[in-house]
């Protein structure tokens, strides 16, 4: 430790005061906290602010009829995203049977069918309607990511499905 | 007898190299620390599971705000000859100057025929005005020519289309730009998102469980 040393000097005479020295050294200490507390701060600001993307292949349109894929009435599953966060959900192609759940739920609705259907037949149709935000249909592609069903689609609902969305969010007061 | 002294050491530690070195680290992470590049227009992008993270370099950047807007930002070296280029498919010469001005704006957010005299704004001005958007409904798709422009600049070479909509946009207005970049045959994008984890005990865990149990398995 390099302490100051205060010599004595003998050469003043005694009725001169000694001037007391103090010592040059700083206590440090504080400094290195706030030091280190900088460094975590930019550590965690820096790691979180990563932005994450997700992959999004969508299929070239095409008018032949030949290329569309062919989807068995069986094994699919038709989601209709409506406005409110509210899913609008039937089997087979019956929109007739349309049942209504929320984003919560949805996970189960798609389990249960999954583990009904041979996973070769499985197929579900996501329909995003007109009033459905972005955060719907990419929640909802996350979900099939979550759920780990391969084969899925998005396409727009047909005038028929609006119609009967539209009844079913008049009937049950949705804005 | 004299006892034997025992030497006290001194119990305060010099704190100066400590101090150096943290702060010699704090300049390095304020440095080396990558900003948040600060977009004009907010925008909150949902979250998903994906943990890929999303590209920095070559991009072409589509924003949706809440109020189904449509923004275009790209990498500072694209924006000189992209417009070059626009000009030439719309018939439209951009002067020097007008090129300038387009490069030094943070973000494209207007119809072509406004371009010039928005870019000459102010941010200070630009904050005071209703920013227009770009115009993508199927009437009207300029996002179309944008990225036509865009890909014919970057001559084949690979760029990423990011995507990054706001949680409160709807659906129809990502479907109008998918359609500008499908009219382009470009089919594969990143959509921007904020990293979530991935729900226990849903299917995506348990499988990413046992891709880890086999991974380490072997690795024995």
């Amino acid at each position: 430790m390099a302490e100051m040393e205060v010599k004595e000097s003998s050469k003043k005479g005694p009725g001169v005061k000694k001037s007391k020295k103090h010592s040059t050294r700083v206590d440090l200490t504080p400094m290195v906290d706030l030091g280190f507390l900088l460094i975590t701060f930019f550590i965690f600001t820096t790691t979180v602010s990563q932005a994450t993307a997700m992959d999004l292949n969508m299929p070239k349109d095409t008018k032949d009829p030949k290329l569309d894929m062919k989807v068995k009435e069986s094994g699919s599953l038709t989601l209709l995203l409506g406005k409110g966060n509210v899913i609008y959900y039937y089997f087979k192609n019956d929109p007739a049977t349309m049942q209504t759940t929320t984003y919560k739920d949805v996970r189960d609705v798609i389990l249960k069918k999954k583990a009904s259907t041979p996973a070769t037949d499985l197929f579900i149709i996501i329909k995003p309607d007109k009033d459905a935000t972005y955060e719907n249909a990419v929640n909802m592609l996350d979900e099939m990511k979550i759920d780990d069903i391969s084969r899925y689609a998005m396409v727009d609902p047909s005038p028929d499905e609006y119609s009967k969305i539209e009844q079913t969010e008049a009937a049950a007061g949705i804005k | 007898m004299a006892r034997a002294k025992i030497k006290r050491g001194s119990t305060s530690v010099d704190m100066t190299p400590m101090c150096d070195v943290a702060f010699l680290l704090l300049t390095f992470f304020i440095l080396a620390a990558q900003f948040k590049p600060a977009s004009a227009v907010p925008i909150n992008p949902p979250s998903s599971v994906s943990q890929k993270v999303a590209p920095q370099k070559n991009f072409l950047n589509v924003s949706i705000d809440k109020n189904n807007k449509v923004y275009l930002y790209m990498s500072q070296e694209l924006k000189a000859p992209v417009l070059e280029e626009l000009g030439k498919e719309r018939n439209i010469t951009f002067t020097p100057q007008e090129i300038k001005d387009f490069e030094q704006a943070a973000y494209i957010g207007t119809p072509i025929s406004q371009l010039t005299q928005f870019d000459k704004l102010t941010p200070e001005q630009i904050k005071a005005t209703i920013i227009p958007g770009i115009p993508v409904d199927s009437a009207n798709n300029e996002l179309t020519s944008w990225i036509s422009a865009t890909i014919t600049v970057r001559m084949g070479e690979p760029l990423n289309y990011l995507i990054k909509g706001d949680d409160a946009s709807k659906y129809s207005t990502f479907e109008n730009v998918i359609d500008a970049f499908k009219k382009n045959d470009v089919y594969k994008y990143n959509l921007i998102t904020n990293a979530k984890d991935v729900p226990q005990g849903s299917e995506l865990y348990k499988r990413s469980l046992e891709e880890q149990k086999e991974g380490k398995k072997g690795g024995e």
